[in-house]
């Protein structure tokens, strides 16, 4: 567990949680995606599109063009996918899905102090809007620059990311973008029998892949796995993250302080210590709110927006604070109702 | 609470408005003449970080100044030395000021005449890193580049081959035992016998040199002439190289054992190899493709059971290892790599190709075993010419009419409509580019082999099952190894294409093969 469960949880179950680690729901699933078989047609873009009831692109899905400019995923787009030239300009290009990978051991979550993130059982990572309080510490922490925030919504923003299409697994169905994949480039079935897939192509077909299963060990672990005939590195999948999950970097602090004030500075150490690229997400995100207002301001009432803007930043502000404070407080009880152990010999794995 | 917050964000603001984009760096120019002057590691280690030397750029600087090799490398035995000033390495002191005087030296020259020059302070030499793009190639001479230097030699190969006699202590031409340098000469020098690059530096470049003062002409005497793939793809091929006569046989039966080996012939074991050794030479560049370390039979070195001149490795391995360039299975399985057969054999399992009794029997010709009987040379040959004979009968190919014209794929008819496959066609494309393929006519042994290419794991037949018999509708997730129908169908299809260069339809054109179905038609 990460950090995540940690804030509104008591001492003992914090010093639980510090001691092992956690290494993902057993039969939980995911998706495996062999950019070798992916042709780059964005079917899985369209999918995902409508089975989410996303707004419409400004360009059609079948625009292959939009490719030749990077692109992340935003609050109206879960997924994308980018092409890549890993062996200069003239070879055929690589083409990498990319959305939320649902960390076995979440950064988002880890960061979350209200627990807008869960893990589910089934694999995928899920967001609660309804207690979202808009920090965006998320976004500083997903070392893959997922979480995107409705900067276009004056009022009640929320983060938006992949589900994994959560609710349609709970009906039994395939993940919109898997369903939709022409080539299987995207399969999707339980994390330990993909694995066991994506090594046995591996073990068939040595000249057409690497030797590695991105997302197998990664930040502790994904449920979106990948394989790859180029280096991930070259693909725009970060190869500096390490094997520890987010959490990880953060436990030994947790585990040693019960929580109490200090620990956000703590936390936050953490999350940093692992993403050093956050500045430039959140700054991204800005720039790209910031045009957005701009041509917004063309149409509408520029004073009008600058206030309303203006206006919800306060209304955040004052949101978190009273977020923590009520966490604090829900820690404070608890640590009473469990006799108060400040040196924490609780519970013993 | 939310002051730390605040600031921390604000702080991430400003820091990553302060981080600019890096240009991309500009590429760095590639080189073949570099030259890392790290003299002094013979006396213990380097005090400075080795010095880094454009060769090219100093021959081109003396040849303006009218000056040649000589400048630098001083009169050796036979040709010139290789080393900068001086014919062997004394001592430390001795070696460091020869580089000393002589670079600075000469560079305070130049610039004392206001010429171009190069650095004289220490720092401006020994650079710990530098950015140099290092596109030296090797370069083999292979048949092509034999025969002209053959040529150039007059046919006298004890030119450049020799073999060396311990006792005398002297090297010596040995008739009709000719190899190819690396068989002695190794990447470092052992005792008496210099290195291969050394050697090659030594004699070619020596003698180019020799031939350019007799204005003969003469090969290159510069790094990048050799070194330079650019260069190098310039160099003239012969057509028609008459083959190197090395007392090889024309056929043969793969010998099992070493020449001194006692061989009973009783015991069972796979039948002998018929080997067509003139073609195998028509399909390489060197004789060292396959004797990689001397021009004997494989078994002299690799027999049955192995031995160690052979580092254990048996023969069996020796033929069969996949990833090894000098075996017959390696180099077949690269051959498979070319576009005229990736269309098929990428999306095929290499254990799966080489498997089966029919894979071995190509090879393994069933045949009487000739070696207990009398003159094994003499049936050998012939034994191995009537096998190789045999193998040369290739069944006729299927009937056109057997061949489906037109197969409709319509089974998973949704957002498109169904693919008309001219499947004749392609069938008779595929076998129209392995018709002279020898090696593809011996191994697809019967008429319906290729057909196998799509209709993979099962028997090869005029009537193989449809792809739907084993594909399911959609990704499985309880059979994650077998992919569904839609996939199936795309897969095969476009890494087929993409294998074989097949530009269009592309991948991502759907309508290329399949028409968009009209909106009403989909949701009956
Ligand atoms: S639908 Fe499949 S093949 Fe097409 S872009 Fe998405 S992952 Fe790649
Ligand atoms: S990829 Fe980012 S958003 Fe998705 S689960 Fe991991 S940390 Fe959270």
């Amino acid at each position: 567990m990460g950090a995540a469960g940690v804030v509104g949880a008591t001492s003992r179950t914090a010093r639980a949680a510090s001691n092992k680690q956690f290494k993902g729901y057993a039969d939980s699933n995911a998706v495996l995606h062999d950019m070798t078989r992916c042709i780059g047609c964005r079917r899985c873009e369209a999918a995902c599109n409508t089975v989410n009831e996303l707004p419409a692109p400004e360009q059609p899905f079948d625009d292959l063009k939009v490719m030749e400019a990077w692109r992340r995923t935003t609050a109206r787009t879960y997924t994308v996918v980018n092409q890549f030239f890993p062996d200069g300009d003239t070879l055929p290009p690589v083409f990498v899905k990319k959305q939320c990978n649902h960390c076995l051991e979440p950064a988002c979550a880890s960061a979350c102090f209200v627990k807008a993130f869960t893990k589910t059982p089934e694999g995928a990572v899920i967001y609660n809007a309804d207690v979202c309080v808009g920090c965006r510490y998320c976004m500083v922490a997903c070392p893959f620059d997922i979480p995107a925030y409705e900067y276009h919504k004056a009022l009640d923003p929320k983060i938006m990311k992949c589900t994994m299409c959560h609710p349609r697994i709970l009906e039994g169905k395939l993940p919109g973008c898997v369903e939709a994949c022409p080539t299987e480039a995207l399969v999707y079935g339980k994390r330990d029998e993909l694995i066991r897939v994506a090594r046995d192509r591996i073990h068939t077909f040595p000249d057409r892949y690497l030797d590695h299963i991105y997302g197998e060990h990664e930040m502790g672990g994904t449920s979106w796995l990948y394989l790859s005939g180029a280096p991930f590195e070259a693909l725009g999948l970060r190869e500096d993250l390490g094997n520890k999950a987010a959490g990880e970097y953060t436990s030994g602090a947790l585990g040693a302080v019960p929580i109490v004030i200090g620990l956000w500075p703590v936390l936050l150490t953490g999350i940093y210590a692992i993403n050093k690229r956050k500045e430039k997400i959140a700054a991204e995100e800005r720039a790209a709110a910031v045009s957005e207002a701009v041509d917004h301001a063309e149409v509408q009432a520029e004073g009008r927006l600058k206030a309303a803007l203006e206006k919800a930043e306060q209304d955040k502000a004052a949101a978190i604070e009273r977020e923590f404070k009520k966490a604090l407080e829900a820690e404070a009880k608890a640590r009473l109702a469990s006799g108060g152990s400040e040196t924490g010999d609780g519970e013993k794995a | 609470m939310v002051l730390p917050f605040g600031l921390l964000m604000l702080t991430a603001l400003l820091v990553s408005l302060a981080v600019a984009r890096q240009a991309p760096s500009e590429p760095i120019p590639g080189r073949a003449d570099i030259i890392t002057i790290d003299g002094l590691r013979a006396f213990g280690p380097l005090e400075r970080p080795p010095v880094v030397f454009f060769h090219g750029k100093h021959t081109e600087a003396l040849a303006k100044a009218q000056k040649d090799c000589l400048a630098c490398h001083p009169q050796g035995e036979k040709y010139l030395s290789l080393k900068y000033n001086r014919t062997a390495d004394t001592d430390k002191q001795a070696v460091m000021d020869v580089y000393h005087d002589g670079c600075i030296g000469c560079h305070a020259d130049y610039r004392s005449q206001n010429q171009p020059s190069g650095p004289v302070t220490c720092g401006e030499c020994h650079v710990a890193e530098k950015a140099v793009n290092n596109i030296r190639a090797g370069i083999g001479l292979d048949k092509s580049l034999h025969y002209r230097h053959v040529k150039a030699a007059e046919q006298k190969c004890e030119r450049c081959h020799h073999a060396y006699n311990p006792e005398t202590k002297q090297l010596y031409y040995d008739k009709g035992k000719e190899g190819a340098c690396l068989y002695c000469h190794k990447d470092q020098t052992q005792e008496n016998r210099i290195a291969y690059r050394q050697a090659a530096h030594l004699d070619c470049v020596g003698c180019h040199r020799e031939l350019s003062l007799q204005k003969k002409t003469a090969g290159p005497m510069e790094c990048a002439g050799c070194h330079d793939p650019e260069a190098q793809a310039l160099i003239a091929k012969v057509a028609d190289i008459p083959r190197l006569e090395r007392n090889q046989p024309d056929v043969t039966l793969v010998k099992a054992h070493r020449e001194d080996e006692k061989v009973d012939a009783q015991k069972p074991r796979m039948a002998l190899v018929p080997f067509d050794h003139l073609k195998h030479e028509g399909a390489t560049q060197y004789c060292r493709t396959c004797h990689h370390a001397e021009l004997t039979s494989c078994a002299s070195c690799h027999p049955i059971q192995g031995h160690a001149d052979g580092k254990m490795v048996k023969l069996s391995q020796a033929m069969h290892e996949q990833d090894a360039q000098m075996s017959c299975v390696g180099c077949h399985t690269q051959k498979q790599l070319r576009a005229e057969c990736a269309g098929c054999h990428a999306s095929m399992p290499a254990e799966k190709v080489w498997a089966g009794e029919a894979a071995c029997k190509v090879c393994h010709m069933p045949q009487e075993a000739p070696v207990a009987r009398p003159g094994y040379e003499m049936l050998a040959s012939e034994m191995a010419a009537s096998l190789i004979d045999a193998r040369r009968q290739i069944p006729p190919p299927v009937a056109v009419e057997d061949i489906p014209e037109t197969v409709i794929i319509d089974h998973l008819v949704d957002a498109y409509e169904a693919v008309k496959m001219p499947h004749r066609q392609i069938v008779q494309k595929l076998s129209d580019l392995m018709r002279d393929d020898a090696l593809a006519a011996a191994f697809h042994t019967q008429p319906t082999t290729f057909c196998q290419g799509c209709h993979h794991n099962s028997p090869a037949s005029l009537k193989p099952p449809q792809c739907g018999s084993c594909h399911g509708r959609t990704s499985d997730a309880m059979n994650l190894t077998r992919p569904g129908l839609m996939a199936a169908y795309h897969e095969q299809c476009m890494l087929c294409h993409e294998k074989m260069g097949i530009e269009k339809p592309a991948n991502r054109d759907c309508t290329a093969c399949h028409a968009k179905r009209a909106e009403t038609a989909r949701n009956n």
